[in-house]
């Protein structure tokens, strides 16, 4: 059987294990709340005119799908996060639950196993986001009957950033020895320890536009809305946070910013793995 | 013919930590060995290493003629094996971890299929074939872990303290199904019960703080110190 053949079993069922977890139904279920609300906030109470209260009348930009499916795309992609618990035990947990004790000592390469863990936890969270960018896309039709274009651009930024979180799970699951640790560490380093370096670039006047967090704020970019005017009217006279809203980084450089992550940290986790000693 | 298992001055640290130090043995085909010694001897790391699950600091181990290190994926096609107290998936059924695992070491269809229900028919857990494993107690799991080392039939069972989890009945049941395997395969098993070693095996390896001690007949060896507890006692001097 060729690795090629292997990495197909491992991906099937490393993808039924990912099935059979409660996580996988309990982010999907929070997904699709947390869309039907982002739709219900936007509608019921009328967020496209709040948004731009303090935005000179002339300067205001109607309510539009193109705005509608950023607003509703930019939570949906909240999803993106599921991936975290996905991944944050693909790797530690063979060794943490001692479940490697069957699955190593098998005529498989341990590179075969973790790209086959990758993609099941890809696929997982492509679904969620799937099904989340399919209710914002069906809810554009039914109130503006149209679909946004900028929608599918928005999916593939929104897929880059699950790979390059997920990849970042892979990293710190491949090296520390519990699955809940990973998660943490991950959730840490995006949310905070990104989230951190990002601002303080933008504050001192750089481009963070490396960073993967900055990325993942493309995903809004695609839909021809400027998002800092919308969203930096909540701040009053058109300020911006310091740049920090200035989130519509180039869709194309983000999106091959992402996939950096994910090559450089995904490799980075195979190497790791390959090197483990299963103690 | 080479040896099913050659182990050649294997050693391993563990930050610093010598826990096997030059050990060298060969094991024949179809021979059943023992490897015995008190807790924390190097019996579970030279498993570890023969099954390419940790790295050896230095020396070299083959499994039918293949390093293991070098060409793990070929060694290790020959190997049925249970490691320390092995885990498993929880969400999954006995019938869908044996069929990954036999997937896996490239069995197929109508095959892997009579074969799942044969070895599950084996270590009697043939009710429980699509039960989730999340509600298998220890011995069933042991019993588990028996059914996927002899899933493919390979020739060399390495086996880690398997009895353990094991009830009376089960332990019984064991000694039963490797009493037939042995007749046909290599089996190579750590354990630190003299009485299962006795039973089971005709040759052992005594090893003591990552040392060989002693590697023969249990039958020259209890003639050698008057009783094969003797001999192990005498061997094992200083062990904690």
């Amino acid at each position: 059987m060729s690795e090629f053949e292997k990495l197909k079993v491992v991906t099937k069922y490393e993808l039924l294990k990912q099935i059979r977890r409660k996580r996988f139904y309990g982010a999907l279920a929070m997904t699709i709340l947390a869309v039907a609300l982002t739709i219900g906030f936007y509608k019921g109470l009328d967020i496209p005119t709040k948004l731009q209260e303090n935005v000179p009348v002339l300067l205001r930009i109607p309510d539009s799908a193109d705005m509608f499916a950023m607003f509703v795309t930019s939570m949906s992609a909240l999803a993106i996060l599921g991936a975290v618990f996905f991944a944050g035990d693909a790797i530690a947990s063979e060794f943490e639950r001692k479940t490697g004790y069957i699955l190593f000592p098998n005529p498989v390469k341990r590179t075969t196993l973790v790209v086959g863990k990758y993609l099941a936890c890809f696929i997982a969270t492509a679904t969620i986001l799937a099904v989340a960018y399919l209710i914002s896309a069906g809810a554009s039709l039914a109130f503006y009957g149209q679909v946004p274009g900028g929608m599918l651009g928005s999916f593939a930024l929104a897929l880059a950033l699950a790979s390059g979180i997920i990849s970042l799970a892979f990293a710190f699951s491949s090296v520390f020895k519990g699955g809940m640790g990973a998660t943490i560490a991950t959730l840490l380093t995006y949310m905070v320890v990104f989230s951190v370096i990002s601002s303080g670039l933008a504050y001192a006047g750089y481009n963070p536009w490396f960073m993967l967090d900055r990325a993942g704020d493309a995903i809004t970019s695609t839909y021809g809305v400027p998002f800092a005017q919308v969203f930096g009217g909540m701040m009053g006279g058109g300020q911006t946070m310091g740049g920090m809203m200035q989130a519509s980084s180039d869709p194309v450089l983000s999106f091959l910013t992402s996939l950096t992550y994910a090559g450089v940290l995904f490799l980075l986790s195979i190497w790791v793995t390959k090197r483990r000693d299963m103690i | 013919m080479q040896d099913s298992i050659v182990i050649d001055n294997l050693t391993k640290y563990y930050n610093g930590f010598l826990a096997l130090d030059k050990v060298s043995l060969r094991v024949k085909w179809n021979e059943d060995v023992a490897l015995l010694g008190p807790n924390g001897a190097g019996k579970t790391t030279t498993l570890k290493i023969l099954c390419g699950l940790l790295r050896p600091s230095a020396g070299k181990a083959y499994l039918a003629g293949v390093n293991v290190v070098e060409e793990r994926e070929q060694a290790v096609s020959k190997v049925g094996a249970i490691l320390e107290t092995p885990e498993f998936y929880q969400f999954f059924t006995p019938r869908e971890t044996l069929s990954y695992l036999g997937r896996l070491r490239d069995m197929d269809g109508r095959e892997l299929k009579g074969r799942i229900k044969e070895v599950l028919n084996l270590v009697r857990l043939n009710e429980w074939t699509d039960v989730k494993i999340e509600k298998f107690s220890r011995g069933m799991k042991q019993r588990l872990a028996l059914a996927q080392a002899l899933l493919h039939d390979p020739p060399i069972l390495i086996l880690d303290e398997p009895s353990l989890g094991l009830d009376p009945r089960g332990m019984v049941e064991f000694r039963e199904i490797l009493k037939e395997e042995r007749k046909k395969k290599t089996v190579f098993f750590a354990s630190h019960l003299l009485t299962e070693v006795a039973l089971i095996c005709k040759k052992v390896a005594i090893i003591d703080r990552g040392k060989l001690r002693a590697y023969d007949d249990i039958s020259k060896l209890k003639k050698k110190y008057r009783s094969f507890e003797k001999a192990y006692l005498k061997l094992t001097e200083g062990a904690v």
